[in-house]
């Protein structure tokens, strides 16, 4: 018999479990409860990683690569799942994945172990320390724990010296860090993990993950109340944009968010909040009232304390290096907004970038619409198609046949809807995104046909299809229904998704903008790479020059890449831009392709000056726009330049330079 | 074994950087002081400081205190960080511009011009690395 000590894994369905975990991208979206499918028993009891469905991929991952020996609390996590699917229904709709396979697998490898043989975890004084804080059940030095955090917070290449701590109240965070100070151990916050697990196979893995020490899963932390008298919502750092929005929705009232698995507070400690709906409700710390904090120190904080220094300023220069947020921001007191009866969304084809911008800078500087944004053909097919196959094949019919290379995506009210449709030749309503969201398979599976070709032959093929006669036999051709969608799916999801399709909420645009559960579709199965960040909104020049760097750099390092979106700011004085590039996070090549473009775009954006880049707020903590973005920096000097570079140097060794 | 912050660390320190730092090749000839705060030092959980002047390059004062402020001295540049991330450093686990990047150091004095200079600073760490190799538990 193998002895469990050497844990080399040999079971068919454990070499299948793996390679459904390799292609997980630590998304988050198996920790909300988007489908309305109730959420993983398991995780929502016991709370760390390795009881959810992400963190058992990643455990999988390095029970097979024998780089953790099973404990008793192995035993444990596989148990606790009651292979109810719920996981695999929402891990469907989001990458495609089966998860619940996983979960099989690992019950079946526990099973056949010995667990005599099981490695022990004696209690060291630091856990104990840590226990006597949060109570015994909420810390940890398990390692079979600790491997789940690794990839969206811990990094690959270490030793898993580590401890997790769970606290449930911002007096227990403040009493972690004072003990983790004391015992001279390094500590980070981690909240939905998504922007770690982006940036941990590039050459940010380093700079912002902990390399050891004790992880501060901020999870519990979940107070949510909604006051609508007087429009605000008091948010713990454990609470996810989707669950704030959907209390929120309750009151008729709408909170500005980032993605619905990203947690609310501690998505705004690190890269700020900028949507589609800046321009209406703000940016970066325009949304929030107040926030408690706790620094690096132990010492608890509120912004409104009279006595603190400006919280809301900082150098918005390349030399501000930090990467880490200086605190951890454990609640927050956030402005919401009115949801209007006859909210709408109206979309603007156009098969080029230079009009697409004209249009939103001309939005934005007057106040249309409520989320507006110039969304590229390849967001466009990501979000609205269920499988990448077939968001691989919209897409291609979206650029190459039907010419609608970007949209001009608005939601607004109904004056402002007519405001957009008198500026525009022809507009794609919400009854007709309903037919594209419902009828992209089919859509999907007319590439390379004889009405591509003929439609690719008109000279202005989206005017044939969304303002000619084609439109109708378009429209009815795509034969757009819950049911046809369904079918996509593997056999025993197809009643469940014929259900999910069937809700009015899955095909309206309005409140997948507000409820933004379609963006980690970016991230199934592979990685998203967004680098951008504001740009003065006066220079339309200057603007494309910056995209057309991004394009490039993209094309040197042959990196699948496209325009991720462009939202106005500020009544539309700023823009703001994602461009992305996609990637295989499991191919060391294409990650060592993309640190490059990362520090080349980076650069370059820094040289070309009037741009407020991702390295000046990413992780900084939460900025006013009027001290971050007035004025913006004059491009690098050479001096600056090459200091840059010797930064670089200082922090990465030696690195191929470009 | 020469232990952090002791007499023989500061003597062994500025004998390594008197004979082994070239002022002009290493040291850019630079003219600065750079104050190291450390906090939560064990046994007892208190602060201590290095002060380090140089001058055309070459070192000019290296002493050690407790507390956080240098009587009589105000450096250009005080950093910052507990005694858990100058061990890592001096072990070679994680760079000074790592640190600072992680925010496990801070620095007070201009950023701008701390990065000028990040390459002597570097020197200078290296050179405290080679000649550290026992730390307080």
């Amino acid at each position: 018999m193998k002895s469990a000590n050497t844990v080399v894994l040999e079971k068919k369905s454990l070499d299948d479990a793996v390679a459904i975990a390799k292609k997980g991208t630590h998304c988050g979206m198996c920790r909300i409860d988007f489908l309305g499918t109730g959420l993983c028993p398991s995780g929502k009891k016991h709370g760390y990683l390795a009881y959810w469905p992400q963190g058992r991929m990643e455990l999988v991952k390095h029970l097979k690569e024998g780089k953790i020996k099973p404990t008793e609390k192995l035993v444990d996590i596989a148990n606790s799942c009651t292979l109810c699917g719920i996981c695999d229904k929402q891990c469907n709709f989001a990458t495609q994945l089966r998860p619940e396979k996983v979960a099989k697998a690992l019950k079946e490898y526990v099973n056949s172990l010995d667990k005599s043989e099981f490695q022990k975890v004696p209690e060291d004084d630091i856990v104990k320390g840590l226990r006597e804080i949060v109570g015994n059940e909420w810390a940890t030095n398990d390692p079979i724990i600790i491997a789940s955090y690794v990839r969206s917070i811990i990094p690959t290449n270490v030793e898993l010296n580590f401890y997790v701590v769970m606290p449930d109240t911002t007096e227990q965070v403040s009493k972690i860090i004072k003990f983790a100070n004391k015992h001279n151990i390094p500590f980070l916050p981690r909240g939905g993990g998504t922007a770690l697990s982006i940036a941990t196979p590039t050459v940010l893995s380093n700079a912002i993950t902990l390399e050891h020490g004790i992880v501060i899963d901020l999870l519990r932390l979940k107070k949510l109340e909604i006051h609508p008298e007087n429009s605000t919502a008091v948010v713990g750092a454990g609470i996810t944009a989707f669950e704030v929005q959907k209390a929120a929705y309750k009151h008729k009232l709408r909170v500005n968010v980032a993605e619905a698995g990203a947690h609310y507070c501690s998505n705004i400690a690190t890269t700020g909040i900028v949507t589609t709906w800046g321009n209406k409700y703000g940016c970066f710390a325009d949304n929030f009232i107040d926030l408690t904090i706790v620094d690096n120190d132990g010492n608890i904080k509120n912004h409104r304390d009279m006595d603190i220094p400006n919280p809301y300023a900082t150098e918005n220069v390349f030399s501000n290096i930090s990467l880490s947020p200086s605190y951890i921001i454990t609640e927050v007191t956030a402005k919401l907004f009115p949801v209007f009866d006859d909210e709408e969304a109206v979309l603007v084809p156009f098969d080029n970038l230079e009009d697409a911008l004209d249009m939103v800078l001309k939005l934005g500087k007057r106040g249309v619409g409520l989320s507006v944004a110039v969304l590229s053909y390849k967001y466009l097919a990501e979000f609205i198609c269920p499988t990448p196959k077939i968001a691989e094949d919209f897409e291609d019919i979206c650029k190459n046949y039907m010419k609608l290379r970007y949209v001009v995506d608005v939601i607004c009210d109904k004056d402002d809807k007519k405001i957009v449709e008198g500026m525009a030749e022809y507009t794609i309503d919400q009854n007709f995104m309903r037919t594209l969201i419902l009828g992209s398979p089919k859509l999907a599976s007319l590439k390379d046909s004889e009405f591509m070709k003929i439609l690719s032959e008109e000279e202005d093929p989206l005017r044939a299809i969304f303002a000619g006669p084609m439109r109708k036999h378009f429209e009815k051709g795509l034969d757009a229904s819950p049911e046809q969608m369904s079918k996509v799916y593997d056999t025993d999801l197809q009643d469940f998704f014929k259900k999910v399709y069937s809700k009015p909420e899955m095909t309206d645009v309005v409140w997948l903008h507000a409820f933004r559960i379609l963006p980690s579709r970016l991230m199934r199965q592979q990685m998203t790479m967004g680098p951008g960040g504001a740009v003065w909104a006066g220079d339309k020049k200057h603007i494309l020059k910056w995209v057309n760097m991004f394009a490039e750099v993209g094309d040197k390092y042959n990196l699948e890449h496209a325009l991720g979106f462009i939202s106005p700011l500020d009544n539309g004085k700023f823009i703001y831009i994602e461009y992305d590039y996609f990637y295989n996070h499991n191919d060391p090549d294409v990650a060592n392709r993309i640190s490059k473009a990362l520090l080349e775009t980076t650069e370059k954006s820094l040289v070309l000056g009037q741009i407020f880049t991702l390295i000046n707020y990413l992780f900084k903590g939460i900025h006013r726009k009027e001290h971050v973005l007035y004025p913006l920096r004059e491009g690098l000097t050479k001096e600056e330049q090459t200091m840059f570079r010797e930064v670089l140097h200082s922090v990465l060794g030696e690195f191929e330079e470009w | 074994m020469v232990k952090f912050l002791s007499e023989e660390w500061i003597e062994k320190g500025r004998t390594y950087m008197l004979e082994k730092l070239d002022p002009e090749k290493d040291m850019k000839n630079i003219t600065t002081s750079v104050q190291g705060i450390i906090e939560h030092v064990p046994p007892n959980d208190t602060t201590m400081n290095f002060y380090i002047e140089l001058k055309d390059g070459r070192l000019n004062e290296f002493k050690v205190n407790t507390g956080d402020i240098f009587e009589g001295k105000e450096a250009i540049y005080e950093i910052r960080g507990n005694y858990g991330t100058y061990k890592d450093i001096l072990e070679g686990k994680i760079g000074t511009a790592m640190a600072l990047l992680k925010n496990r150091l801070k620095l007070k004095g201009s950023k701008m011009e701390a990065l000028k200079i990040i390459k002597q600073l570097d020197s200078l760490i290296e050179s405290l690395r080679k000649i550290t190799d026992e730390f307080e538990e």
